[in-house]
């Protein structure tokens, strides 16, 4: 299946595009995902937290949701989803 | 008992008044007790207005106050220690006017040597008052009227000034009492809700000089100096505060809440943009185009400010909520009329977020026909028209042709075409970049602000949502609002009162404020004090509004709200009637309130509050 991951501001540096599209076996998870997309120590230091959680410094959507509300790492993609990583900011 | 052997740590003991209609000039003493109770910032703010004001005067009477409060923090080396609070009661809600601003003067004024800055009165000619450790003066001010926010910072920081001199001020806006007018410091930085530029004018009053060098006393170093590194450490830590606002500043937020599909648009009509034209407002966008450099605020390491150049032009800015409000609330994409906008504002005097919002109110009259070109003098109001914006900041600002209605905010505006509905404020204040129906605690945190529709006094709800991790609050949890906005008031006021910045929360909470304000004052303001300290001063500041005529019918959200939906995450949502009356109530149970919002006579014994 196909997912799409959007990537913001600091994420883009990290990632090196703005936008990427990956192919996912049926019933993958988002642990799966985020392990496809981290190909270097640096990238997977960038979204974890200790190798094992989410980094809380981080926003993860699904869909314009949080992923923590599909039960995180854990949660199910399903084709035509859309993901986006976006760093903590402040607005005023 | 001797006065000066009770004062705590980090004060003065001193409020400098001054009353404009008699020239009278005095120095009075702190009372420990309120110091105690309300510490500094906008606690001892509202404590000290409320002791004064008739909360029914008119706010243009010669009665209504000026109170700038420090807190005992400024002073210190704390991080962002540095914002002073403004109370008044606003010419533009009727109501409380509580106003938080960064920059340099406010530890200018507090090394003159006192700690809060009371004006009443109205002066019969253009007068600035000069403040230094030496004297006191009232000065004229005749030449200075008429001039711009950064003309006349210019020439009251010139050669023959007092070295150090920082300056406050209005600019024509505020001279011509303008609802929303701002009051500026170090040229970019406002006191920008509310209308306190107005309440400035309406006493004559164009600036204030301070500079002085006078020390305070930290009363337990090792305490004080423990919060203060833990929290600096904290600041490096956290990627928002250790680089992100530095790189992106508030802007690089836009492209998160236009996803989350919390971003407004046409007046609040709806909530959908084409990413392509939000990329073209960004955060990056703007650091690519036009930043010169990130600038810090008095003793900050976060360093948000945007100082940019279009063309030849310089200036500050735009940050996150004046290129909503100039710029997708009135269907606005160009990030250059915006930022241009935006320095007009700045060097005016004008609230960016109550002019934007009046401006998209207008347009949407003007699309509905409500509005024509033989009232707007011609001008082509439909929305998008990035061209008229800089020309209808001066109008305003000047009250000249359509500017004059517009001066008055959108409620006003729109109630004088006979369709008040289509103004989006509360309290007659425009609400600012973030749409109430994405998210019941932002809905309800703007519904219970108590200077109206505020992204600071209401509570900054999208990091309760989505910045939460495992703390999160679901964004539709009729459960869970009620609480968090009251805990996220809380920490509000917590920091006004502190006189620190809304953004160190990104890498701590209270605790390390706790040590370095207990450690500086040697009172006792663990975590748990200042939460009472803030529901304290919650409930004073509702006091305040009850006797200025508010009730729950103005706790609530325009009509719009509850009648149009817009798509939330492929639903269609409101915020109903019976949803705004559930989240009010239960809103006014978390603080102790009865039905109607009034303080129980228990709740203000329980507080150690004192009415008049």
């Amino acid at each position: 299946m196909k997912i799409k991951v959007k990537f913001f501001a600091s994420m883009r540096q990290l990632f090196q595009t703005r936008e990427r599209e990956v192919d996912l076996p049926e019933g993958a998870c988002f642990r799966h995902l985020l392990d496809l997309l981290c190909d270097s120590a640096e990238r997977r230091e960038g979204l974890f937290d200790k190798e094992t959680k989410l980094n809380p410094n981080l926003v993860f959507l699904r869909n314009g949701q949080p992923i923590q509300s599909f039960g995180g790492l854990e949660a199910r993609l399903e084709e035509g989803d859309v993901v986006a990583i976006f760093p903590l900011l402040g607005g005023g | 008992m001797d006065k000066s052997s009770q004062l705590p740590g980090g004060y003065h003991g001193r409020i400098l008044e001054v009353d404009l209609s008699k020239g009278r000039i005095k120095s009075l003493p702190l009372n420990p007790e309120d110091l105690a109770l309300y510490l500094g910032g906008r606690g001892l703010g509202i404590r000290l207005f409320y002791d004064r004001v008739d909360p029914a005067c008119d706010p243009f009477d010669p009665e209504n106050a000026l109170v700038i409060a420090t807190s005992p923090l400024i002073g210190t080396n704390a991080p962002t220690a540095g914002r002073g609070h403004m109370v008044f009661k606003s010419p533009l809600t009727g109501g409380l006017g509580s106003s938080n601003c960064g920059g340099t003067w406010a530890p200018a004024f507090k090394a003159t040597g006192y700690d809060v800055l009371i004006i009443q009165g109205k002066a019969s000619e253009p007068v600035f008052l000069d403040i230094t450790e030496e004297k006191v003066e009232i000065k004229s001010a005749t030449d200075l009227w008429g001039l711009d926010v950064h003309q006349t910072t210019e020439i009251l920081t010139s050669q023959d000034s007092p070295p150090h001199s920082r300056v406050l001020c209005i600019g024509p806006a505020g001279e011509r009492r303008i609802r929303f007018a701002s009051v500026m410091s170090d040229r970019n930085r406002a006191y920008g809700r509310g209308g306190a530029g107005a309440v400035w004018g309406s006493k004559n009053l164009k600036a204030i000089r301070v500079a002085g060098r006078a020390k305070i006393h930290i009363h337990d170093k090792d305490q004080y100096q423990s919060g203060a590194e833990q929290a600096y450490y904290l600041l490096k830590q956290a990627p928002a505060t250790k680089r992100l606002l530095k790189e992106l500043g508030t802007l690089g937020l836009i492209e998160l809440i236009n996803l989350i599909e919390m971003l407004p648009h046409r007046n609040f009509q709806d909530n959908t943009h084409r990413d392509e034209d939000v990329e073209k407002i960004s955060g990056e966008f703007l650091a690519k185009q036009f930043l010169i450099r990130a600038g810090g605020c008095y003793l900050c390491p976060i360093a948000c400010q945007r100082h940019t150049r279009v063309n030849q032009k310089r200036g500050e800015g735009p940050e996150y909520e004046t290129t909503v409000m100039l710029g997708p609330v009135c269907d606005i994409y160009d990030l250059e009329a915006i930022t241009l906008a935006n320095y007009a504002c700045n060097e005016l005097g004008l609230d960016t977020i109550s002019f934007g919002g009046t401006l998209a109110c207008a347009m949407e009259l003007f699309e509905r026909g409500i509005l024509t070109e033989k009232d707007t003098e011609g001008f082509d109001l439909r929305f998008g028209q990035a061209q008229v914006l800089i020309s209808l900041v001066y109008r305003t600002a000047f009250r000249q042709g359509i500017g004059d209605l517009l001066a008055e905010g959108s409620f006003r505006f729109a109630s004088a075409f006979s369709h008040p509905e289509f103004s989006m404020t509360i309290k007659k204040q425009e609400i600012p970049g973030y749409e109430p129906r994405a998210s019941y605690t932002q809905a309800l945190g703007y519904m219970t602000s108590p200077t109206g529709a505020c992204h600071l006094k209401g509570g900054y709800a999208v990091s309760l949502a989505f910045f939460g991790g495992p703390k999160e609050i679901p964004r539709f949890s009729l459960l869970q609002s009620p609480l968090a906005i009251r805990n996220m008031h809380n920490l509000g006021i917590i920091q006004d009162t502190l006189g620190i910045c809304r953004f160190t929360g990104f890498a701590f909470s209270t605790d390390p404020w706790a040590r370095m304000v207990s450690g500086v004052t040697g009172l006792d303001f663990s975590t748990v004090e200042l939460e009472r300290l803030a529901n304290r001063v919650a409930t004073l500041e509702r006091l305040f509004n009850l006797e200025a005529g508010f009730g729950p019918e103005d706790d609530t959200l325009p009509k719009r709200f509850s009648l149009e939906p817009i798509i939330v995450a492929g639903e269609e949502r409101v915020i109903s009637q019976d949803l705004i009356r559930q989240l009010r109530s239960d809103y006014y149970r978390a603080r102790g309130w009865d039905e109607a919002g009034r303080p129980p006579l228990r709740l203000l014994e329980s507080l150690g509050l004192r009415k008049r």
